[in-house]
């Protein structure tokens, strides 16, 4: 049996304390104009970087129900 | 327990990789006619050239040994590493990557001089350069240790003769040969570690790769196919440490702060061109890499489960890549694989010490000489400072060596090294409020508390997250969080109780004057009205001012106006922006198709007679 801190603690962990600084750096790109929404192409770019987050956060719940539903 | 192996066919494949890519990077060290060439490669590269040459840099040949025994020792866990970096892409992308650009630094110390003084520019000098010699020692001797193993050839030789070949080509052609031969290198790299893949399939599955699939899943146990390691056990390999130490301070580490990364995206032709390296890197390149670094060790722990006796049960963990490659691949195949290792050796060795070259030159002998503006001076003191920068490596290596392994002795570096720094830059880019005073305790009292840690191991007890104190070895991994909090408490504390920067002294240094860098950079508003490209061919007019002039007709279809910047390449994608030029419009004229150049253009673009141009105005 493979306990809580070995399977899901990390994986929430990682995208709770990474998701802050993701979300602080996310705030203050857009906060500061350095990400401009009303440009078309840095609007796509800010799809892309949620959509990044996104995918290593599928990736990873995957790979651990995978390993989890294993023998 | 000590292994000999490869054939005499792999001893000649090895040879024969070494020579290819020397004369790889000679060939194009022709490109090479200035500093900013040498250095960062004249701002000229697409962005899936930058990509492959960033796989390359970011794939050492510490990775593949240190990998493959995270991966033997405990399974799919091993890629953690690899894939916890997006978490900062938003303030590299938006924040640090245009800062670097449109200013033109040169070096990390050059922006630390800018946003706050010389003394700081010395101590991020001196803290750099020692992180990088050190990390290329610690590559010399990684691939020594391997390479040992086949050829037996004494080991502080074998990183002797690793340091001349790679002078050789780094020697002739600086940056534009580093990208160049770090895009062939990349490829064997991720080539050679999917195809040892397969071939561990196929024994696996005896000589079936879908019977080895099958084969492969079922001989890992559940916790081995686990993707994120136990939240706090072991204390040499836990979740919780490892996220701090690599993907909190590492992944600043290594985004803002390694000078070769950075020389990387400053070949790039644009910021955009440079954030499109970036992301399709940390997207889709990290996550093979992972798989290519790590397979050698599922696969020997796949064996081992399947055929106790197939991989020798005294085996140095240290070993499993070697060993493994050596049991699954016939000779000559093997030499390929190693050459692959040979090649993440030469890849990350070139970038770092070109890019402590470039230090070299632009924080210690630039404000040091007279004589600022000789470019030929210049590159000789950058050809010799690499070869100096060898030698130190190669003096460095006996002392890595005397670490219980390569995994102990590149954590210890990383952990002594990187916190003053990330926390340094970090709080430079995003706080302006954090003063000259506060970055220079950062450094020095930041760096006082992080040793004091190392001896009172009580004072990194709090935030341990419960992981085991190894007597007489401290905290390893988490000791990172202690040092990122002492060095951003001081630095914090300092700033608060002294004066802050004028907003002119750290215009355009800190995040929140990224719209205005265009700028800047350009010396005018930027005109963003969006154009089209153009295809053109080009003459030449005589005298040698920076300007391009285009026919009316064209510059209304870019949307372009005088004084306005252009990029000008060579119509054939796969060059990758080799053959281009960046310059300003001039004065229109009325001959459709046709683009006047001036001499020194031509050189600088090395365009051909008689091969069309494609033209996009850059702002």
């Amino acid at each position: 049996m493979i306990d809580f801190n070995q399977s899901w603690l990390p994986f929430i962990y990682l995208y709770g304390v990474g998701g802050i600084f993701f979300a602080i750096g996310v705030r203050l790109i857009v906060k500061t104009n350095a990400l401009n929404l009303s440009i078309h192409r840095h609007r796509i770019w800010l799809k892309l970087l949620f959509f990044g987050f996104g995918f290593y956060m599928l990736l990873h719940l995957i790979l651990i129900l995978l390993a989890l539903g294993s023998k | 327990m000590e292994i000999s192996v490869g054939s005499n066919l792999d001893r000649i494949v090895i040879l024969a990789y070494f020579a290819l890519v020397m004369g790889f990077g000679a060939y194009f060290g022709k490109y090479s006619k200035t500093t900013s060439d040498y250095f960062f490669g004249g701002r000229r590269f697409s962005w899936w050239l930058i990509t492959i040459s960033i796989v390359a840099t970011g794939i050492g040949s510490h990775s593949f040994v240190k990998y493959s025994t995270k991966a033997y020792e405990y399974g799919f866990s091993s890629t953690m590493t690899y894939m916890n970096d997006w978490f900062f892409m938003p303030l590299f992308l938006f924040g640090w990557l245009p800062i670097i650009y449109y200013t033109r630094v040169r070096s990390i110390p050059e922006y630390f001089e800018r946003r706050f003084n010389p003394m700081a520019r010395s101590l991020a000098t001196l803290m750099i350069l020692l992180y990088m010699i050190g990390y290329i020692a610690i590559q010399f001797l990684t691939l020594a240790t391997a390479l040992y193993r086949i050829y037996q050839i004494p080991l502080m030789l074998t990183v002797i003769i690793i340091a001349i070949v790679t002078t050789i080509y780094m020697h002739i052609g600086g940056q534009t040969s580093v990208i160049f031969t770090d895009l062939f290198q990349g490829i064997i790299l991720i080539f050679s570690g999917v195809f040892l893949f397969i071939l561990g399939l196929q024994y696996l599955g005896d000589h079936s790769s879908l019977v080895g699939i099958q084969a492969f899943w079922d001989n890992l146990t559940p916790v081995q196919k686990l993707p994120l390691a136990h939240f706090n056990r072991p204390p040499d390999f836990n979740f919780v440490g490892i996220f701090w130490q690599d993907g909190i301070a590492g992944s600043v580490g290594f985004l803002f702060l390694n000078q070769g990364l950075i020389m990387r995206f400053m070949a790039a032709k644009s910021v955009n061109e440079g954030r499109k390296a970036a992301a399709v890197n940390v997207l889709l390149i990290l996550p093979i890499a992972a798989l290519v670094v790590s397979n050698a060790g599922w696969i020997g722990r796949a064996i081992s489960n399947l055929v106790p006796n197939a991989i020798p049960a005294g085996m140095d963990p240290n070993d499993v890549f070697v060993t493994v490659t050596n049991l699954v691949a016939s000779p000559g195949i093997f030499g390929f694989i190693i050459a692959a290792l040979c090649a993440a050796l030469m890849s990350t060795a070139d970038t770092l010490v070109n890019a402590s070259s470039a230090i070299i030159v632009n924080d210690i002998y630039q404000p040091l000489t007279k004589n600022k503006h000789n470019d030929k001076r210049q590159l000789d003191i950058a050809r010799i400072s690499s070869i100096a920068v060898k030698i130190l490596a190669v003096i460095l290596v006996p002392f890595f060596n005397s670490f219980d392994s390569i995994y102990e002795a590149h954590g210890w570096f990383h952990s002594t090294f990187t916190p003053p720094l990330v926390v340094a830059v970090f709080l430079g880019i995003f706080w302006k409020r954090f003063t000259t005073p506060a970055v220079i305790a950062t450094f020095i009292g930041g760096a006082f508390l992080m040793v004091l840690g190392q001896f009172i191991p009580d004072l990194v007890r709090p935030i341990a997250h419960g992981i085991e104190l190894r007597p007489g070895r401290g905290y390893s991994y988490i000791g990172a969080l202690y040092n990122l909090i002492v060095c951003a408490g001081v630095g914090v504390i300092v700033s608060v109780f002294t004066k802050p920067e004028s907003s002119e002294k750290i215009q355009g240094l800190t995040i929140f004057d990224v719209n205005l860098l265009k700028k800047i950079f350009k010396g005018s508003n930027p005109n963003n009205r969006p154009g089209e490209k153009v295809s053109v061919r080009w003459e030449l007019i005589p005298g040698d001012q920076d300007k391009i002039h285009f026919s009316e007709k064209e510059m209304s279809l870019m949307s372009a106006e005088e004084g306005d910047l252009v990029y000008l390449s060579d119509s054939r994608k796969w060059l990758g922006g080799l053959k281009s030029v960046h310059s300003v419009y001039g004065k229109a004229h009325n001959e459709e198709g046709i683009v006047y150049l001036t001499s020194t253009h031509l050189e600088r673009g090395l365009f051909t007679a008689n091969k069309t141009l494609m033209a996009e105005k850059e702002m």
